[in-house]
């Protein structure tokens, strides 16, 4: 089991410089569709974060914790501190269900479709959410299950 | 941000100019390609061969595009990568943008119907 932590303030500069980084550092675990589902999951988390969370505070730090296990890989996300609980699961609108010509209102239907699991509660003084891919198996032929 | 090049008849070829097309730089993108498009250009490509990685934010920028250009003209992609393609096909985008393999085959394909 591998563990990094990061932190990064509550800006779409660092956030997407850090969805950059770990997505090419996960990719050769995780198989090509999983570290994408990983790297979108993470983006429109921490997009989320910047843009709704403490939007008046740049510098309010997050943290962000990825856990490489066996069979799965973690991403821990905590707010800043002070932030408001939003559970993304009791407010996500199904992507069947999304307009197809909204601008906005994909992002959480993102996360609750392309992560294998999702998890939110409290953390401490914290929001933390909790983000699990299976790592793709991949058959004799090349191909991920 | 963006690179245009015309092609004729009057076909507008747009690269994004970025490798990734995400929240940080979403609103630029739009806010340049409404540019072209209140200048007259109605017949758009966006080519998004150098683009590895598309989140809702960008692609919500691209829905304002084809938003902004609705029964004037029309809007194609071309170029996706196979993580872009991933992101259009779990949005549903494949049913509201055509999508070409090349930027050659969209600009033949825009010319002949036009």
């Amino acid at each position: 089991m591998i563990t990094s932590r990061h932190q990064v303030q509550n800006t779409l500069e660092q956030v997407d410089q850090l969805v950059k980084f770990l997505a090419a550092r996960i990719r050769v675990a995780l198989g090509p569709d999983t570290a994408f589902r990983f790297e979108l999951c993470l983006s429109e988390a921490l997009t989320n974060i910047v843009k709704h969370a403490k939007p008046n505070d740049r510098k309010g730090l997050i943290d962000v914790i990825t856990t490489d296990r066996d069979d799965t890989v973690l991403v821990e996300i905590f707010d800043p501190v002070g932030t408001e609980a939003f559970d993304p699961r009791n407010h996500a609108t199904d992507l069947e269900n999304v307009d197809s010509l909204a601008e906005k209102g994909r992002g959480l239907g993102l996360i609750m479709q392309c992560a294998d699991v999702v998890d939110y509660g409290r953390s401490g003084d914290r929001n933390r959410l909790a983000l699990q891919f299976a790592k793709a198996v991949v058959t004799q032929a090349g191909e991920e299950e | 941000m963006i690179h245009s090049k015309t092609h004729d008849p009057n076909i507008t070829v747009i690269g994004p100019g970025a490798e990734r097309l995400t929240a940080m730089n979403a609103k630029v993108f739009k806010d340049e390609v409404t540019d072209l498009i209140n200048g007259g250009a109605t017949q758009l490509i966006v080519d998004f061969k150098d683009v590895s990685f598309l989140d809702s934010s960008g692609l919500g920028a691209l829905v304002g595009v084809l938003k902004k250009i609705g029964h004037r003209g029309e809007l194609s992609v071309s170029g996706l990568s196979n993580d872009v393609k991933q992101m259009f096909r779990i949005c549903r985008m494949d049913r509201v943008f055509k999508v070409y393999d090349d930027v050659d085959s969209a600009v033949q394909s825009m010319a002949e119907s036009q």
